[in-house]
């Protein structure tokens, strides 16, 4: 008897032995007649049963309390501020813009003209170090730059301090991967940094008092940037 | 019955810094528990609940009504033990030393394993524990921050995705990719100890 040769990927399996998988049914019968996939399909369970849950211990409370509550001001009332304008309320006029312009970047019009591969300045502080010698650096570059304007692009205000020296952080260490993507000819990889930088520079940059048209232009960049970012890690996931 | 989460934000808002006690009680141990698998270790977590504890209270004038403090108070600690874990992962010198030698011990141990006879099944115990856990920080620490915490989260805590992509503050596919790149690097990680695993 011969068994079906089209296998499901391991991400299938995972999304299986984690139970999220949307076709549970079809994948356990598959299994009972295919061997390959049975055995990455127990590779992965076995996986999961080495990380399963340790007992976690228990905070001491009391203890924490009374050291939590020396830091603790008494607050006072804010008086209220007039929020006529969220600027939260641009955010799906952008996403139009930033579909309109995606639309003619797929269509053949070039947005950003061609820049030679050696002929481009770095405008942020330079890098701090040598070439990262961790290869899943980037990915975690990228991971929380994403985090990072996830988290801007949801607040109001003026930044906090963290959010501003995260910015800050990640900016001079942008500028390593930047140079490191050029040297390795990933100029897509490069492009999406160099945007990122942009966006980074703003932030580190903010000014003293945010008037509405700063938040506009950094939501039309984020938006865009983090779109880029999304597909630069999936592929380089695939690959 | 006592007051409301909302309710003793008010109290705390309008000067009564005791009231916070009563946010404490419900979500310290929990705030903790996540970051304790974030971190992987009782200061770290200790430290981050503190953090997030501390930070929200100076935030909390422009906590949402409509919104919950367990998720907010939650996202608040996720962000502070990511950040941590990064700053500590930006070590690479030290980090990959640290992988080296937890890898050699591994392979050594392992080998060792084989040798030793049954009687001596207390010893061989304790080492097969340290074993285990050495293997797991290593495997552990070829994930990123995200990674982890997206795969803690869904394995450990049984955290729904739309849960984790909330409270990680991305979108659920972001998420559910997290959660399957941890899961893949975890099995790869492990397969030389295994055998006979498909690559």
């Amino acid at each position: 008897m011969t068994h079906p040769q089209v296998h499901f990927t391991e991400e299938e399996l995972i999304a299986y032995q984690l139970h999220d998988s949307t076709d549970e049914k079809a994948i356990r019968r598959h299994l009972e007649t295919c061997t390959p996939c049975a055995e990455l399909s127990e590779s992965i369970a076995e996986t999961l049963r080495v990380f399963s849950a340790e007992p976690v211990p228990e905070a001491n409370l009391e203890h924490n309390w009374w050291r939590l509550r020396g830091s603790l001001p008494v607050l006072k009332p804010a008086p209220r501020r007039l929020r006529w304008l969220d600027w939260r309320w641009i955010t799906p006029t952008a996403a139009l813009a930033l579909t309109a312009l995606l639309v003619l970047d797929i269509t053949g019009v070039r947005l950003h003209p061609a820049v030679p591969a050696n002929d481009v300045a770095i405008k942020s502080q330079g890098p701090l170090t040598d070439t990262p010698v961790d290869p899943s650096s980037v990915t975690t570059h990228l991971d929380t730059a994403e985090r990072l304007l996830t988290e801007v692009n949801h607040t109001t205000g003026r930044l906090d301090p963290t959010t501003r020296e995260s910015a800050h952080t990640l900016l001079l260490h942008n500028a390593v991967y930047i140079q490191t993507a050029r040297q390795q000819g990933n100029f897509a990889q490069a492009s999406v940094l160099e945007s990122l930088g942009r966006v980074l520079t703003t932030l580190d940059h903010e000014p003293e008092a945010t008037e509405e048209g700063w938040h506009i232009r950094l939501s039309m960049n984020t938006n865009g940037l983090l779109f880029d970012i999304r597909i630069l890690r999936q592929n380089d996931h695939r690959q | 019955m006592g007051i409301t989460d909302k309710e003793a934000i008010k109290q705390v808002l309008t000067g009564d810094r005791d009231a916070y006690r009563i946010l404490m009680d419900r979500h310290f141990q929990f705030v903790f528990r996540v970051a304790f698998r974030i971190t992987g270790n009782q200061s770290d977590a200790e430290d981050v609940a503190q953090e997030a504890f501390l930070k929200a209270y100076h935030k909390l004038d422009t906590f949402r009504q409509d919104a919950t403090f367990t998720t907010w108070i939650n996202r608040i600690a996720m962000n502070i033990a990511i950040n941590l874990m990064e700053r500590r992962n930006r070590d690479l010198t030290h980090h990959a030393s640290g992988i080296a030698e937890d890898s050699n011990f591994a392979r050594d141990t392992r080998q060792d394993t084989r040798q030793v006879p049954d009687h001596k099944a207390g010893p061989e115990r304790l080492l097969l524990d340290r074993e285990t856990i050495t293997i797991r920080q290593a495997a552990m620490s070829t994930l990123t921050p995200m990674e982890r915490t997206a795969f803690t989260l869904r394995h450990m805590e049984d955290f729904g995705i739309p849960q984790i992509a909330d409270a990680l503050n991305i979108p659920a596919n972001s998420a559910k990719q997290a959660v399957f790149r941890a899961v893949a690097k975890l099995r790869r990680a492990l397969a030389p100890l295994a055998g006979g695993l498909r690559g």
